[in-house]
């Protein structure tokens, strides 16, 4: 049944049904009551969440104990992948994903993911192109917005701008 | 017959069978650059992903007109490249070698056609790349809330709105 649900999950599209039934071997259903929290920021990862049903939203932590939403989404109009990062990193998650209602979720274990790799299944391998691809976009998006970001500041000829606009430059990662 | 380049010792290529590495091998061709060669030309093409096996690479940007700003020095072992493989084959920066510089180079268009085809040796390259990207991307996050963290102690001074840059950078968060 499992299997079934992902047929329609856009982010397992590039599997054949094949890889999906692979895929879906180790993978498990899981559910979350509003408030719980789903991924844990800072928290190594357990896995990647298609989320099938329910409303989540993403915080993230700021300096000085504040909190920033940084996302809302809801799975009950498509279905949602959340933590493909944390299946191929090592650092802890970035942010926390939490319950806005009830939500219905398949997980794909990282120990499992990990495992299809040692094994050399495709179906593992295939996902970690499609991630990677996803976060090349992603991250080639952030450079050229921060450049924007940068030439905008340097149009304002603000000073104490420039502090922060060195920063953002040399913490660039290629 | 050209010599068949080793891929003995490179991390990039650690999970592949020799069978594999046989087969990668032979869309894999030896490269070499002086220092101070061009790599890659900022806005040019970048058809040729290349494995580094020795020698330092210098990365730069025209971020502001009129100067370039160095953004990263890289050294050997390192993959140079991989977002033109994954996204457009455009170079968003510049590469130039700082010391004579070995590599082996692979041809986007044949790597990825080895892709299409599902084959495992190119599969297992890109999970090392996709490895590789999830750091980056976990440092790229903290560099934003370093960002986002010192716009809002700005907008709370009264200083100018940074709502529109902040959500947009925001709206490209990995997790």
């Amino acid at each position: 049944m499992t299997e079934e649900k992902l047929q329609g999950v856009r982010f397992f599209e590039f599997l054949t049904d094949e890889e999906r039934s692979e895929l879906m071997e180790g993978a498990k259903p899981a559910a979350f009551g509003p408030g719980d929290e789903i991924i844990s920021e800072g928290a190594e990862s357990s896995g990647l969440f298609v989320l099938m049903s329910g409303r989540v939203e993403v915080r993230k932590r700021l300096s000085g104990g504040r909190d920033r939403l940084l996302a809302a989404m809801d799975a009950d109009r498509e279905a949602t992948v959340v933590g493909e990062r944390g299946l191929l990193g090592r650092s802890g998650a970035s942010a926390t994903v939490r319950a806005a209602s009830r939500v219905e979720a398949i997980k794909v274990p990282r120990e499992t993911f990990r495992r299809m790799i040692s094994d050399g299944r495709p179906a593992a391998f295939k996902l970690s192109y499609r991630i990677a691809r996803t976060l090349a976009h992603r991250l080639t998006r952030l450079d050229e917005e921060i450049v924007e970001a940068i030439r905008d500041l340097e149009r304002q000829g603000e000073t104490d701008l420039e502090a922060f606009r060195d920063r953002l430059i040399t913490e660039w990662t290629i | 017959m050209p010599r068949t380049p080793s891929l003995d010792g490179i991390p990039l290529f650690e999970l592949l069978s020799p069978d594999e590495r046989d087969e990668l091998a032979e869309i894999m061709s030896p490269a070499t650059f002086g220092a101070g060669a061009s790599i890659y030309e900022e806005g040019g093409p970048e058809e040729t992903l290349y494995v580094v096996t020795s020698g330092t690479v210098e990365v730069h940007k025209r971020v502001l007109p009129g100067s370039r700003h160095q953004l990263a020095t890289i050294q050997a072992p390192a993959v140079i490249g991989e977002m033109g493989l994954l996204t457009e084959p455009r170079a968003a920066a510049s590469v130039t070698a700082r010391t004579p510089v070995e590599a082996h180079g692979i041809a986007r268009d044949q790597f990825l056609e080895m892709l299409d085809e599902d084959s495992l040796a190119a599969c297992k390259v890109i999970y090392e790349i996709g490895r590789t990207l999830a750091e980056r991307m976990a440092r790229t996050n903290e560099s934003i809330v370093g960002i986002i963290s010192q716009l809002e102690r700005r907008n709370a001074r009264g200083d100018h709105d940074p709502d529109v840059f902040g959500d947009r950078l925001l709206d490209e968060w990995g997790f």
